[in-house]
């Protein structure tokens, strides 16, 4: 029972962070499904808007508005705004100048605009760690005796739900309206959409702002799960998110999501049993496991020769 | 080639020992080497503050036999790869004395260079015992070791009668070595030690760890490493409601801590420094940091204010600007500094120094524990 508890707790660990990757995963894998470039300056946007939703927090805080569902959702619409435009602003500045080259072009231009990113952070905001107020406290425990419990925190509930309902809208937004069908199409084929009236620069621009709106929600989420930020937030939380993607295989978004979840998962139980030194050990063997099987990664396609 | 390298910077210095005094030069110059960007910049705020100090000081009052100090300041954000950069540069710039630097694992790639380059270097807050256990000549510091502090943390532990005791590092020279110390001298006294287990620094999430502690059913944790770590595991520890005791080195040990973990640092044990600031023969030089504004009670203020006095007192022991010279005369010497009376041994380790434990509370205060 003690060791059952104990494996749940660690699922749930595991899940969390796994659905946070997955919603900073997804603004990797719609770009390179579109545009098939890898969008380094990604987790850059993820600390922007939890850095955004802090400065707001701390904004209403001074104003005196204390009421919490009106300052999540200020500090939210906040978060997706400024992200949501810096995502866009870094797509018009470092890459549509550069799109359609030779591909390592283009990757360089977003490596220099991730590093010109936390830069600019680390200069207007400062290098240290500012606290993250925790707006959302406590949770429930149960199960097992005195010396363990099975424990679930709002904020991990708040953080599944979230992810739960942004996936969703996004999967609908790109099965049923206007702008995710031309967003496939261009997928499939950027010139032809291009001939058939797609007006295609829009529709990437489309993609990098759905991209940021999604990292500015997990950082938010985040932000208020560890309690602080600092310019390297974005860093490791990239990386893994990035590997997230190519594990689901890259340019699909239903394996954006499994990819985060088994990545979080496979964290979170090898620290429970085996040690946290082996963390990173794993995850990554995982992945070099999963391309060495199935090179275009969890549920990726294979791309077609096009003649 | 390192050796030759050595011989070459040795001639070098000796040439320009002699030659220098006759171009009557009226300038020293001082590297200070510490982190004033990145995660653990507050600490290198300490250090800058504490050297400016002493430098102001020394030539108010008519420099050293009659040459004024002049700092040379860069920023090693506590990187290795930054340290060995602007260990370098400061080697361009000329300067035959540093005070520096701040992390152990800056400190160690740094030492190589200006032991190569014939520089003085002492640093005012690297505890780690392998910094001077290379032989090198050039190599001082005005801080006890992680094997000084390790057993004090170790023997307090011991005192509170832990049942189940877990040990977590960062895995970084400072951290891992100063809780492999802590580890050793608890299993000395028979404490049942349930976990010894490493993290990965600049992670932001321990709730995995957390669960293992929980169900481990510890009642104290000792973490070897820096506050942002410590900070979170506090916070996600409180959430998660684990019932320990945290206890941790001097590298936890300021408010950033506070601001990271808030209310969960409320009775976190640190080992730190003595607080030097609160000596009576230093209430002068207290009151001119207050004047200035700035605060001499963080653990390293006063240690790089002493590192600095010391490179001065060694240049008018030893008569000479060279860094061998001085080298020597401190280890000859036995020298009045706001930190105590500082002797050396031949490895270039303070002969005694005195970790103290501290109970840190939510306001960022702490209260010394007996």
């Amino acid at each position: 029972m003690q060791d059952l508890l104990y494996f749940c707790q660690q699922l749930i660990n595991g899940l969390t962070i796994g659905s946070t990757y997955a919603l900073i995963a997804i603004g990797y894998t719609m770009v390179y499904g579109i545009i098939g470039m890898i969008n380094f300056a990604h987790g850059e946007i993820y600390m922007i808007g939890a850095y955004t939703a802090l400065i707001a927090i701390t904004g209403l805080a001074t104003l005196g508005i204390a009421w919490l569902p009106l300052v999540l959702l200020i500090a939210l619409i906040c978060a997706v705004i400024v992200s949501s435009s810096m995502g866009w602003a870094v797509e018009r500045v470092a890459y549509r100048p550069v799109r359609g080259r030779h591909r390592l072009i283009p990757l360089i231009s977003a490596i220099g605009m991730s590093i010109f990113l936390q830069n600019y952070v680390h200069l207007s905001q400062g290098s240290r760690n500012i606290g993250f107020p925790a707006l959302i406290e406590g949770g429930f425990q149960f199960g097992g005796d005195e010396s363990f419990q099975l424990s679930i925190s709002w904020i991990q509930i708040t953080i599944f739900v979230t992810t739960f309902i942004c996936m969703s809208a996004l999967s609908l937004f790109i099965s049923r309206s206007r702008i995710g069908r031309a967003c496939r199409a261009v997928s499939q084929d950027l010139g032809m959409a291009n001939l058939l009236g797609i007006d295609t620069n829009r529709i990437i621009s489309a993609t990098f702002v759905i991209g940021a709106a999604l990292a500015a929600v997990a950082g938010l989420l985040l932000g208020m799960y560890y309690g602080s930020v600092d310019p390297l937030f974005g860093f490791i939380a990239g990386l893994k998110a990035f590997t997230a993607a190519v594990l689901g295989g890259i340019g699909s978004i239903p394996g954006a999501m499994l990819g985060g979840l088994i990545l979080g998962i496979a964290e979170a139980m090898t620290s429970g049993y085996l040690s946290g030194e082996y963390k990173d050990v794993i995850s990554f063997s995982l992945l070099i496991l999963i391309l060495l099987f199935k090179p275009t990664g969890l549920l990726g396609k294979p791309e077609v020769e096009k003649i | 080639m390192t050796k030759k390298f050595t011989k070459l910077a040795l001639a070098a210095g000796v040439s320009a020992a002699i030659t220098l005094p006759a171009s009557a030069v009226a300038e020293i110059r001082i590297g200070i080497a510490g982190p004033m960007t990145g995660p653990v910049a507050q600490y290198g705020d300490m250090q800058f503050s504490g050297a400016r100090m002493a430098i102001e000081r020394i030539n108010a009052s008519g420099g050293v036999d009659g040459e004024m100090l002049e700092a040379v300041e860069v920023d090693d954000v506590c990187d290795p790869k930054q340290a060995v950069t602007v260990a370098n540069r400061l080697v361009n710039e000329g300067v035959s004395f540093v005070v520096g630097h701040l992390c152990s694992s800056s400190t160690q790639p740094a030492s190589d260079i200006y032991e190569d380059e014939g520089i003085l270097m002492i640093t005012p807050a690297s505890t780690s015992p392998g910094i001077t256990e290379r032989g090198y000549e050039l190599v001082f510091r005005t801080i006890g070791l992680d094997s000084m502090q390790g057993p004090v943390a170790g023997n307090h532990l011991v005192s509170l009668d832990p049942q189940r005791v877990a040990v977590v590092h960062d895995k970084q020279q400072y951290g891992e070595g100063i809780a492999t110390a802590v580890r050793d001298t608890l299993k000395e006294s028979g404490v049942n030690v349930v976990m010894f287990e490493g993290i990965t620094a600049g992670d932001k999430d321990f709730s995995s760890l957390v669960t293992k502690l929980k169900q481990a059913d510890v009642d104290y944790v000792y973490y070897g490493g820096y506050h942002p770590e410590l900070g979170l595991i506090l916070r996600q520890a409180r959430q998660a409601d684990l019932d320990a005791v945290f206890m941790g080195p001097e590298g936890v040990g300021n408010s950033d801590i506070n601001t990271i973990a808030g209310d969960a640092a409320e009775g976190l044990l640190v080992t730190l420094p003595p607080s030097f600031d609160e000596k009576e023969e230093n209430q002068e030089l207290v009151k001119a940091f207050n004047e200035k504004g700035e605060d001499p009670s963080g653990p390293f203020v006063l240690t790089s204010y002493t590192a600095v006095q010391l490179i001065a007192d060694g240049i008018e022991q030893a008569g000479s600007t060279d860094p061998f010279d001085v080298a020597d005369a401190l280890r000859e010497g036995s020298f009045e500094t706001p930190i105590g009376t500082v002797s050396y041994d031949e490895k270039g380790d303070m002969e005694s120094f005195e970790f103290v434990v501290y109970e840190w509370h939510a306001d960022g205060s702490k209260t010394p524990v007996n």
